[in-house]
């Protein structure tokens, strides 16, 4: 009676194993387009760079209410459960150990993003409901940054499987660099420095960063950038572009953006941005208070600026970011200037700046190192210089804008409008609803270590 | 005089004519008279008692004795087409005859079942007709699948609703709802309806039974030799039935400022479609999408033509209501019904050929239902040992449209109902395309998030074309006098092909789009059956084997693309943008072997046994087929006490009955094995994820046991029967998907855990309150309650999801289905704003609520009890009747409510004194931990209030009492004599009638904006408890007239 079941119930949609290099392909490109999606409506809104006009209780800091974005946990889950079977798969095949390094790197990027967010998070757990654990404990982040297996030791680790490969396969779904395995081994390295940093109140990371500073092995130029570049049309453009306009118009200029921008008399505002429509009085470009209260606020569109063209009409002059050369150049800078390493801060900032003007397709104004952004003149603090910098190249990179706000408290954000968070800017994501229910044995463990789970409880680096 | 074998008058005894509507009835004395032709045949009858037939010769006075008889027993069709008398029965079933059905049709079967069967439960769907009914007998038990078997002719035919597939939230395809699969049965074809409640009755049709089987059969050519021929015609005029009660002092705007420059942002507030703006009607002129802009050679254009000028003032015009307007966009439909029907009985048997065209135009302009349906039956009976009988039928369906379900663009009530700002005329939006650019940019009062609704409905069509067959061939040869074999062979076979148009300038298709979605479906059960009868003194003997084989294929393949090269030109050769394809392809196989013997002793005691063994592929794994076999008996007794034991004499019969019962039941194909999803290419080169539910290579089947106890009473000469039953099921082992947290890289896992106890009770009251002469009014109660409780999870604590409804794909915005250990099956679950202990809100010192993340429990979305009272009335040649539908208890959580509540546009918004308004509630002036509660006293604006108050993120205040008393149907008829009337020209029992129709006409509730009965859908699923931005519903009144000879 049983004849052929086996072969009824197998199911011939899909299949049952997969090549590493579909996962890779997938882990990399769905990272990169989905948080990029989230710095625009969640990530630069909590930093500051965009405002909501409406739908905006995250924007009035009620993060535990994401409505357009905002809940990036399951991002870092889904991906890092394929990342982690590309991992699996270049252990257990020779002829896919070329895939162990790369799945490495990005695993211990993936993870610091992931507690640079939350805090304590499930890890060495974690993504591994297929060996029968579904109720994943949490870990602290010091323990993810510092242990075995945990980001920096898995950068490690990542680098030293591609160094030790002598293989000839190619790695293949590679859509960040092609296959080139030394380029791999530079965006490590410039992992290593911003994990290290961002950690450097809590350890003491100088002769690893000099280290890493004096080999230069990092991503140093735009040309080695970690990028995707979005295309024009579907189906891998920015994910702006394929939203309703209201969708899209529902974001303005932050003030806090306009501002800073404005005080920088900086050119890339023209492309990070569009003129409003009331623009009357010649002035072109309004930033509105973050977190305005929308049932007893109105607020007419056209007084404010919406983002660029890049971000809609032209996506395909935008990239999803994942580790750029300014962004490690500002990092050794602000090292440098703490005096964290021996190395010239001001070199490393101008550079930086220099670098981050090219990545927006903005020319770098002749005087603008000399007048309204020379390096600690004006009685400028050089680590807010760095850090503002550093923000404003970072429109759409994820939540990254906050989280060195968290650290280093530049730029001063402002009190929002209408705060739902008691006038305070969150210095961590909440878990979501759906850990409490369940994963909650663990849950309970993590939310009583952050005062039931308060988005006010700084994380380890930032205690 | 009529009287019985005592010697007793029977008053109301029937008198009729054979062949002819004349006859009448006995008095209280039992005396009557009749005025026949010369050699006529007068029957006479009454219930109770054997029918007698006498012929007349002449005048005279013809006595009548007649015998206590069979005519109690209605013949009743149960599992596997087994006939039975209803005495014998262990448990409760329930039958609708054709009379029942054919009078006032509905466009879905389901629909004309609702209220008519006693712990059934009908729910019609949101888009209007064409939608998708559900149904659920007896409740729900299954935490994943409550849908019952249908079963036409002894083969099973499917009800499924495959829905298209949808991707991203706020930009995609919005779901559509192309109907049921059970509501395109014909229902002039239909002879009766059987509902199998519980697993007992259901026991033999194996695993797709646990949810009670509602078993079709179609009509025969009928006994009587010569050709028969019918046509009836149904028309009927269909109105919307409830439309949202808006205010009509506000219009479009925010803090009450408004001018329209280019409705994406560029005026005062001309992005968005609130309803806080100024007053109407108050004399002023605004700049609006409709008011007129010249161009410089002199042409006027609208506002809303933004693509044709720039930067040229807009010329105010008046800011006035449009009370209306919803009301004028929704038109009057009409169903148009005819049938007609050849039959003819002759030596060897009988068929019947019959051809019914449904045409359907629905009240939302531009949504149709058209549908043929052809059905052939013949039973043949070549010898006196061998019957063939064959049941064919074939349906076609096809839209032009089929309007959107759910929150979103694409969903006409978006922009009409939650976003159509009070100042709007409609009417104006008639016009949709911006001149010289038809195809290409279509003109609306507003561009960020809307679509004019006449382009979305004449533009962005979604049609479909299915065409269905079904039917069986079957074999009956009696081998010896005692032993009978049946062989029997069915197929439901569908193929249907979906078409999506996406017209450019689409909000979320900018370029437009196009999608091709073809569903095909089959299923094949092959069975045969060995029945061996016999009689040995007291006790008769019926016993059978029988076995079934059920091979399932089905398949859903959705090809698009999300940008059209040409506008205007939908075809995928038309791409420009990749093509995606999604498909899915699934095969099933059952087998079973069963058994069933029934004894009965004595006219008085009656007992069934039933054994079945299924084998299902479902249960197996890509390397074992071990866990696949399942088997699960029942067992019923009937006791009819009124044969063994002297009741007194208003007792006519009394029965009681009792059963025992276990059905077991499988799962959908590939549980048991994981695969990987292909996902967007990038560079146009391939990705894959892995899936996201974690599969089972453990699975057990799911098990009801159920216990049934009942009785059945006839009273006065049968003109009060009352039939009772109480039924106590567990469903265990529940094969489903468990939610658990994506942190461990899945979101799913499936597994066989809970239990959940259903318990309820169900009368059914037949009555003859008044019966006179000429005059007889009948009635019949169907009464039921049950609960479903939840005694056991899969987790130690918390709460399980069983399903949920979503705005978009947000956490905060979503109704949960949730059930813990003593919870209902049903119990919704959203959040609220914050409540001290007296509940009473507490809210923020400058007069705000607090939102208060915490999930709660909102109600239960089951009634306490459902009632149907279908009252049915003669009067010589005119008939009447009417059926009342009474759902007391559950909730509706409104999204209408929600948002245009937030919109400002119903009429609880309508009050907004310029003081600003004082919120109910207490403010909190003592600390945390010590609170001292004070009155609040600070208003805040009358916009701020409302937006706050129905706030989407807080269902809590958004939520209905689902209560309704329903005028479900009437008709009142007038039935012609023609074989009198009509001077000969047509045979004996030719008759005509008319009748005046309606459905759906009234109801009671306190919902004031919608139909109480509500359905939405999320996730390719329906979601009961949630209305959803539904469509309005139809109210329709129609004529029928019908000719037979």
């Amino acid at each position: 009676c049983t004849a052929d079941f086996e072969e009824i119930n197998t199911n011939s949609n899909a299949p049952v194993t997969v090549q590493p290099s579909l996962l890779l392909r997938q882990v990399i490109y769905n990272y990169g387009e989905e948080m990029s999606y989230e710095g625009f409506v969640a990530g630069g809104l909590l930093g500051q760079h965009m405002t909501a006009l409406d739908f905006n209780l995250f924007d009035r800091h009620a993060l535990k209410s994401p409505q357009l974005g905002g809940d990036p946990w399951p991002i870092f889950y889904r991906n890092l459960r394929d990342n982690e079977l590309i991992l699996n798969q270049s252990r257990s095949s020779e002829a896919f150990k070329v895939y162990e390094g790369p799945a490495l790197i990005f695993k211990a990027y993936m993870t610091a993003a992931l507690t640079d967010i939350y805090g304590d998070v499930p890890y060495n757990e974690a993504f591994r409901g297929l060996d029968g654990i579904v109720q994943p404990k949490y870990d602290l982040q010091e323990d993810i940054y510092l242990q075995e297996n945990g980001i920096l030791d898995n950068l490690d680790k990542g680098i030293a499987a591609i160094e030790n490969y002598t293989g000839s396969i190619a790695l293949d779904g590679d859509v960040l660099y092609n296959g080139d395995l030394q380029a791999w081994v530079r965006l490590a390295n410039s992992l290593k420095i911003k994990a290290l940093v961002r950690i450097s109140d809590k350890e003491n990371i100088s002769t690893r960063l000099q280290e890493l500073y004096d080999d230069g092995n990092y991503i140093a130029s735009n040309t080695q950038n970690a990028i995707f570049n979005f295309t024009d049309s579907e189906p891998n453009n920015f994910r702006m572009a394929r939203l309703r306009a209201g969708d899209f118009n529902n974001f303005v200029m932050s003030e806090t953006m306009e501002e800073i921008l404005e005080g920088l008399n900086d050119a890339r505002i023209d492309i990070l941005f569009r003129p409003r429509g009331n623009n009357g009085n010649g002035d072109d470009y309004e930033g509105l208070l973050n977190g305005i209260d929308a049932s007893s606020t109105s607020v007419s569109l056209a007084d404010y600026s919406l983002a660029g063209t890049i971000f809609r009409e032209n996506t395909g002059m935008l990239d999803a970011n994942y580790m750029t050369a300014w962004e490690t150049n500002f990092l050794l800078a602000e090292a440098a200037e703490k005096g964290l390493i021996t190395a010239p801060a001001q070199t490393l900032y101008e550079t930086a700046v220099t670098q981050a003007f090219e990545y927006w397709n903005t020319t770098l104004p002749v005087d603008y190192l000399t007048t309204t952004a020379a390096y600690a003149a004006n009685g400028n603090d050089p680590i807010e210089q760095i850090i503002t910098q550093k923000w404003i190249a970072g429109v759409i990179n994820g939540y990254e804008g906050w989280i060195e706000y968290r650290r280093t408290g530049f730029p001063v954000l402002k009190n929002i409008s209408a705060s739902l968070n008691n006038n305070l800017i969150p210095v961590r994501m909440p878990y979501p609803a759906e850990e409490a229910a369940l994963n909650a044995d663990n849950y309970n463990v993590a939310a009583s270590a952050t005062n039931n789970n308060d988005i006010n409880v700084p994380v380890w680096w930032d205690e | 005089t009529v009287k019985d074998n005592t010697g007793e008058p029977v008053a109301f005894a029937n008198i009729a004519e054979q062949g002819t509507r004349n006859g009448t009835t006995t008095s209280s004395t039992g005396t009557y008279s009749i005025t026949v032709k010369e050699g006529a045949t007068l029957v006479f009858s009454f219930i109770g008692y054997k029918s007698q037939k006498l012929s007349v010769t002449s005048a005279q006075t013809l006595d009548v004795i007649l015998e206590e008889g069979d005519s109690l027993d209605q013949i009743i069709v149960t599992a596997l087409g087994v006939k039975r008398q209803e005495r014998e029965l262990g448990y409760a079933v329930q039958t609708l005859d054709a009379d029942q059905i054919e009078e006032v049709k509905a466009v879905n079967l389901l629909d004309n079942l609702a209220g008519k069967v006693a712990g059934i439960s009908v729910t019609q769907g949101a888009t209007g007709v064409g939608s998708s009914s559900k149904i659920t007998i007896r409740g729900e038990a299954s935490f994943s699948n409550n849908n019952p078997l249908f079963i036409v002719d002894g083969t099973p035919v499917n009800n499924n609703t495959i829905f298209n597939f949808t991707n991203e939230a706020a930009a995609g395809f919005q779901e559509v709802d192309f109907g049921n699969g059970a509501g395109e049965l014909n229902q002039d074809d239909i002879a009766s309806v059987s509902v199998l409640k519980g697993p007992a009755a259901a026991a033999l049709y194996g695993t797709r039974a646990s949810n009670g089987a509602i078993i079709i059969e179609t009509k025969n050519g009928g006994k009587q030799k010569g050709l028969g021929i019918s046509y009836n015609t149904s028309f009927f005029v269909d109105t919307a039935f409830q439309l949202p009660q808006f205010q009509n002092e506000y219009g479009q705007g925010n803090s009450g400022q408004f001018e329209y420059v280019d409705g994406l942002g560029g005026g005062t507030n001309d992005n968005i479609t609130y309803s806080w703006g100024p007053r109407l009607d108050a004399g002023i002129n605004i700049a609006q999408f409709d008011s007129p802009v010249t161009l410089p050679d002199g042409t006027v254009v609208r506002g809303g033509d933004t693509s044709l000028y720039n930067g040229l003032s807009i010329t105010p015009t008046a800011f006035n209501s449009n009370p209306d307007n919803l009301k004028n966009f929704y038109e009057t439909g009409h169903t148009f019904i005819n049938n007609i029907a050849v039959s003819n009985g002759f030596e060897k048997g009988d068929y019947r050929f019959s051809f019914t065209d449904l045409r359907s135009e629905s009240i939302i302009p531009g949504v149709n239902l058209d549908r043929q349906s052809v059905a052939a039956k013949l039973n043949f009976t070549p010898s006196d040992k061998t019957t063939i009988r064959t049941s064919i039928n074939y349906v076609n369906s096809a839209s032009d449209n089929r309007p959107s379900n759910g929150y979103g663009s694409e969903n006409v009530n978006y922009s009409l109902v939650a976003w159509g700002p009070r100042s709007l005329n409609i009417d104006n939006l008639r016009n949709y395309w911006q001149p010289g650019l038809e195809g290409v940019q279509q003109y609306s009062f507003n561009y960020t998030f809307f679509d004019n609704p006449y382009f979305i409905l004449n533009e962005n069509r979604n049609s479909f074309g299915r065409d269905r067959l079904y039917g069986n061939v079957s074999l009956t040869q009696q081998l010896t006098s005692e032993l009978t074999a049946t062989v029997r062979t069915g197929m439901d076979y569908s193929n249907e092909k979906r078409r999506f148009l996406r017209s450019y300038s689409t909000n979320r298709f900018r370029n437009g789009a196009y999608a091709e979605h073809d569903v095909t479906y089959r299923e094949i059960n092959t069975d045969f059956l060995l029945n061996y009868k016999n009689q040995f003194d007291d006790i008769t003997f019926d016993a059978s084997i029988g076995g079934n084989r059920l091979s399932q294929t089905a398949s859903t393949r959705q090809v698009q693309t999300t940008s059209l090269a040409q506008p205007g030109i939908f075809s995928l050769n038309n791409a420009a943008s990749p093509i995606e394809s999604f498909g899915f392809r699934s095969e099933k196989r059952i087998n079973s072997l069963y058994a069933f013997a029934k004894a009965g002793y004595k006219n008085f005691l009656y007992l069934d046994v039933t054994a079945r063994n299924d084998w299902s592929s479902a249960l197996a794994t890509p390397f074992t087929a071990d866990n696949t076999s399942f088997f699960y008996p029942s067992v019923s007794t009937s006791f009819i006490l009124s044969n063994i034991v002297d009741l007194p004499k208003v007792i006519d019969f009394a029965k009681i009955r009792a059963s025992y019962a276990q059905v077991g039941n499988d799962t959908d194909p590939y549980q048991t094995q994981g695969t990987f999803i292909s996902q967007t290419p990038v560079n146009a080169q391939p990705t894959f994820t892995n899936q996201d539910f974690i599969p089972n290579q453990n699975l057990r089947p799911e098990t009801t046991s159920s216990v049934e106890l009942g009785f059945d009473m006839r009273f006065l000469k049968q003109r009060l029967n009352v039939d009772f039953t109480y039924y106590n099921a567990v469903t265990s082992d529940q094969i489903l998907s468990l939610p658990i947290g994506i942190s461990s890289g899945f979101s799913q896992q499936v597994v066989n855990a809970g239990s959940v106890r259903n318990t309820g009770v169900e009368v059914v009251l037949n009555a003859i309150p008044v019966r006179t002469d000429d005059f007889q009014w009948s009635s019949t109660v169907n009464f039921a309650t049950n609960r479903a409780i939840v005694e056991d999870l899969p987790q130690d604590e918390g709460r399980l999801t069983l399903a949920y409804s979503r705005v978009y794909d947000s956490q905060d915005q979503t109704v949960w289905h949730q059930v813990e250990e003593g919870g209902r099956i049903g119990d919704l679950y959203g959040t609220g704003y914050l409540r001290n202990e007296n509940g009473d809100f507490v809210l923020t010192a400058d007069g705000r609520f607090i939102a208060d993340p915490e999930l709660k429990k909102l109600g239960n979305y089951n009634a306490d009890f459902t009632m149907g009272f279908n009252n049915s009335f003669t009067y010589k040649n005119w008939d009447a009747s009417f059926l009342l539908d009474w759902r007391q208890g559950g909730i509706l959580v409104s999204r209408t409510l929600a948002l245009a509540a937030v919109g400002g546009q119903l009429e609880e918004t309508a009050n907004r004194p310029d003081a600003g308004i004082v919120a109910n509630g207490v403010v909190n002036t003592g600390t945390a931990d010590n609170p001292v509660y004070v009155q609040n006293t600070t208003a805040v604006s009358a916009e701020s209030y409302y937006r706050q108050f129905y706030d989407r993120n807080h269902e809590e205040n958004n939520v209905y009492d689902a209560s309704y008393l329903k005028l479900r149907q009437f008709s009142i008829g007038y039935s012609f004599d023609l074989n009198k009337g009509a001077l000969g020209l047509f045979n004996d029992g030719a008759e005509m009638r008319v009748s005046l129709i309606g459905r759906n006409l009234f109801a009671f509730s306190e919902i004031p904006h919608f139909d109480p009965e509500q359905l939405a859908v999320q996730g390719q699923g329906f979601v009961s408890g949630v209305e959803d931005m539904s469509y309005a519903s139809t109210r329709s009144i129609g004529i029928k007239a019908g000719i037979q000879f």
